[in-house]
């Protein structure tokens, strides 16, 4: 039967054309319709070394990458060795492998069953021979792919047309015939792949694009015109798309000499009235801890990008994981009150960077938003009708009152008006020193409980009016899953797959990690039986800080949580869940 | 809005907070300095910004009746990038002392120099650490006995003058606190300079230097020779790290294009015809080109 759902992957070392490979199959795939999710991963080179991409491509909605790929494209098993149990196969994959490379392979290492097909296929051959150079070797492969698979052969000739349109006829004319040669040797092995041939309905094109691509775009969507920023993986793409677009918007971008200069920048941008941000990930949200209190007390408006990657320290710069959490809920000294948001997906961080403007302009309070390294660099496809957001500004003093302006005035909901450079009468003189209503240092304990109850007090409001969450599955569901962030994706997948086949499990997914849209949570967790948390936290930074001010189910809460470095799994999910469905069930027929 | 005629005196610019400063403390020569420079160029203060980061000095925004803003420990110029690039109609003075600008934050002042920041720095340096209460600061001189060097400071000092000169400021003066005319005329050079104007302020501390800091300063003191040509910055750097003497005025002033000019200059090539792209139009850059 042919696939309407079908991972493939591709291992090479630098050099071998695996990543442009990659960038042309999802290409060619938004360009028909089809949900794609795309991920690479790489070595620590610079340049050269191991590289991988994989791409998943479906008819139907996906949200995540696949646990196991159906096709495996090997250049070079040495390269291959180095994504050990982080690149794992179907069962009946299909393993096409460089003829010359006569590495002897464990299927099992890499999770091949017996059911599996080893094909040997001459890419290098077929390259020289057709194209008259090893350099074509990926564009053999695509034409291979594209033949054996059903991959969208117009739009695979089209990217290569275009890649090579600047260069010499020759050489485009060379890659025709790479493509060719892959495509004759695929017919040559006949029809005994066609149970994977990709079918599908050919559709509108859809956006293709990045978490971090989605973030910077919501940034300019917010209002933002000023970002201030210091390159560190995996958030970098936000300063590069930024200081691409941010100009044409009408903003700037100033690349910093570090991280405390980007916070401090943003603080100042603001200050000065203009919407500003800045994107960073861990070590860089360590620095800039100082000044995220100091936003916090001058209560300006302050936007934190922070992409997850794994930690402490340099720890792993390239991969994922959740474990800047309490950095972010609780880094700083003194009490801080802050917001912190988490997108799930490639979407999601195109709204949340509009919600932190939001948050950040109409409270004037920092707001640090979580992404992570899965979502942050892999390209998925996206409806460009749902990328919209409605945008808020800052409350701006009335003329009444400018006349004697109380810049810190003490109101219901926490908020006092805000002034900025330009404003004639609204001059005030902020600081970091604790201050009373009109913003003049003192040190008197009095005022200081008064101007912690007035900051603390936005919170309220907040969680009130920023509750998103995803809920999925039923009402009465006996498991109930709890997770935040790119674990999203497989939770998701697996708890749609399981309600498929009858079994009882939901998901709450909040966007709003601190203030915890605590009562949306509790109605949930009334409804189920077991309750999981999973996270990729090696101490489980979610779980623990829950239960500061949560009760959670006692006996029946369970936690997954393990290191990030690899992405969650749809199976690591199912298995949590057939883990404590029984108990769940035998809960049911003892309260029935 | 006030009729443009609308002029400000230097006493215009003082809010009603008394300044936390020692009797005799340098900064107070500053203080009133900057509100006569203020006065004498008509700032409005609603178009002006003042930032510092910690210290003594670092309190100076509060005294002042425009926009305001006392950051956090060496981060006067980080919040001044941010002021300055995001709204460059506004004049932007930045203030501190030598610990904020020196030690903490010595990383913003030779980018914020390499950057040609149109920011007026005012370093109130006093070769102490005045609010922490008396220990070395890395312009302290090698040898002094401070509450943090008993035996005496084992560490060079730093020029803050040559520093700016030699990473790109624009304008460099040194002043000195206790010569309120001649520090006027500095500072309001300063302020009026397109560019950085770094300008190291010789401000006394009687709490933590003793009452002579005053009067060494003052036998030290020279000024430029009458027929000075601040352009040249071979001749500015002979006056740095002086120990006998120490010159005063501005050492070194020329023209040239500042970051908010090239950032500028980037909005005017990126912006075709000065339309401003819609998000839409934004992710239109995300279809498929297949």
């Amino acid at each position: 039967m042919p696939r309407s759902d079908l991972s493939i992957a591709m291992v090479g070392s630098g050099g071998d054309g695996v990543v442009t490979m990659g960038d042309m199959i999802a290409q060619a795939g938004a360009r028909e319709g089809l949900n794609v999710i795309k991920v690479e991963a790489y070595g620590p080179q610079i340049r050269g070394g191991e590289s991988s991409t994989t791409v998943r491509m479906a008819a139907s909605e996906i949200y995540a990458q696949a646990d196991y790929v159906d096709i495996l494209v090997v250049f070079n098993w040495k390269d291959f060795a180095r994504f050990k149990g982080e690149i794992m196969v179907a069962p009946d994959a299909i393993i096409l492998s460089e003829a010359k490379d006569e590495t002897e392979v464990d299927g099992a290492d890499l999770g091949a069953g017996q059911d599996a097909t080893w094909v040997k296929v001459p890419f290098i051959d077929l390259a020289k021979e057709s194209a008259g150079t090893t350099l074509a070797k990926n564009i053999v492969t695509l034409g291979l792919l594209s033949e054996l698979f059903n991959l969208p052969r117009k739009p695979l000739k089209r990217a290569i047309e275009k890649k090579f349109s600047k260069k010499k006829a020759a050489v485009l004319e060379a890659n025709i015939k790479g493509f060719s040669a892959g495509v004759e040797f695929a017919k040559g092995l006949g029809d005994r792949f066609n149970d994977r041939r990709l079918e599908y309905e050919p559709g509108e094109p859809r956006l293709l694009m990045s978490g971090n691509e989605a973030a910077a775009v919501g940034a300019i969507h917010a209002g933002c015109r000023f970002f201030a920023g210091y390159p560190i993986t995996p958030s970098s793409e936000v300063l590069h798309f930024l200081s691409e677009w941010l100009p044409r918007a009408g903003g700037s971008v100033v690349q910093t000499e570090d991280e405390l200069a980007a916070i401090g920048a943003v603080i100042g941008g603001s200050f000065a009235g203009v919407k500003s941000m800045t994107a960073t990930s861990g070590p860089g949200l360590a620095l800039m801890t100082e000044m995220l209190g100091l936003a916090s007390m001058a209560e300006i408006p302050a936007v934190i990008f922070d992409v997850q990657r794994g930690g402490p320290s340099t720890g792993l710069p390239t991969k994922s994981e959740q474990s800047d959490l309490w950095q972010a809920l609780y880094g700083s000294h003194g009490d801080a009150p802050r917001v912190v948001l988490a997108p799930a997906d490639v979407e999601d961080c195109f709204h949340t960077t509009v919600d932190a403007f939001n948050i950040a302009e109409e409270y004037q309070i920092p707001v640090v938003v979580l992404s992570d390294q899965n979502i942050a660099q892999r390209r998925e496809t996206l409806s460009m009708l749902t990328l919209d957001h409605e945008v808020k500004e800052r409350l701006a003093p009335t003329p009444e009152q400018l006349d004697g302006y109380k810049r810190y005035e003490i109101t219901p909901n926490g908020v006092s008006p805000i002034s900025w450079p330009g404003i004639e009468g609204g001059q005030y003189q902020t600081n970091g020193l604790e201050h009373d209503e009109y913003g003049r240092p003192t040190s008197m304990f009095l005022t200081h409980e008064k101007m912690n109850e007035k900051r603390y007090r936005k919170l309220r409001p907040i969680r009130d009016e920023y509750h998103f969450i995803r809920r999925y599955g039923p009402d009465d569901a006996d498991v109930g899953i709890l997770c935040w962030g790119s674990s999203k994706g497989p939770v998701k997948e697996a708890v749609l797959k399981a309600n498929a086949r009858g079994i009882k499990v939901a998901a709450f997914v909040p966007q709003v990690l601190y203030p915890f849209p605590k009562h949306e949570f509790e109605e949930f967790l009334k409804a189920i039986k077991e309750f999981i948390v999973i996270e990729l936290s090696f101490s489980a930074q979610f779980y623990k800080y829950l239960r500061t001010f949560l009760e959670l189910p006692e006996g029946h809460t369970h936690i997954f949580k393990r290191s990030g470095g690899k992405n969650l799994t749809v199976a690591e999910v199912e298995e949590q869940i057939a883990a404590v469905l029984p108990r769940a069930m035998t809960k049911r027929e003892v309260l029935v | 809005m006030s009729a443009p005629d609308v002029t400000f005196k230097p006493g215009d610019f003082k809010t009603d907070l008394k300044p936390v400063w020692c009797p005799g403390c340098g900064d107070f020569g500053v203080l009133n300095a900057l509100y006569r420079a203020m006065a004498n160029l008509g700032l409005k203060p609603w178009n002006t910004v003042i930032l510092s980061g910690i210290g003594c000095s670092s309190r100076l925004p509060g005294y002042v009746a425009t926009y305001g803003f006392n950051s956090v420990h060496g981060r006067a110029l980080a919040l001044a990038t941010g002021v300055k690039v995001a709204r460059p109609d506004l004049a932007v003075i930045a203030v501190g002392g030598d610990g904020d600008g020196m030690a903490i934050g010595g990383n913003h002042l030779m980018h914020s120099c390499r950057r040609n920041l149109d920011v007026a720095y005012i370093l109130m340096d006093n070769e102490i650490y005045g609010l922490t209460k008396g220990q070395t600061a890395p312009t302290t001189p090698l040898g002094d006995k401070t509450k943090s060097s008993y035996w005496g400071n084992p560490e060079p000092a730093v020029d803050p003058v040559e520093l700016a000169i030699s990473t790109g400021a624009t304008f460099v003066a040194r002043g000195f606190a206790g010569d309120l005319k001649s520090l006027t005329g500095i500072i309001q050079r300063g302020i009026e300079h397109r560019g950085f104007s770094f300008i190291n302020v010789m401000s006394p501390c009687v709490t933590w230097r003793g009452d002579s800091q005053y009067q060494l300063l003052k036998e030290k003191l020279r000024q430029l020779p009458e027929d000075y040509d601040p352009t040249n910055r071979g001749s500015a750097l002979r006056y740095t790290r002086e120990t006998e003497v120490l010159t005063t005025g501005v050492l070194y002033e020329v023209e040239g294009p500042t970051i908010g000019d090239r950032i500028e200059h980037i909005r005017m090539m990126a912006q075709e015809g000065g339309h401003v792209p819609t998000t839409r139009e934004i992710l239109e850059r995300f279809m498929p080109t297949v």
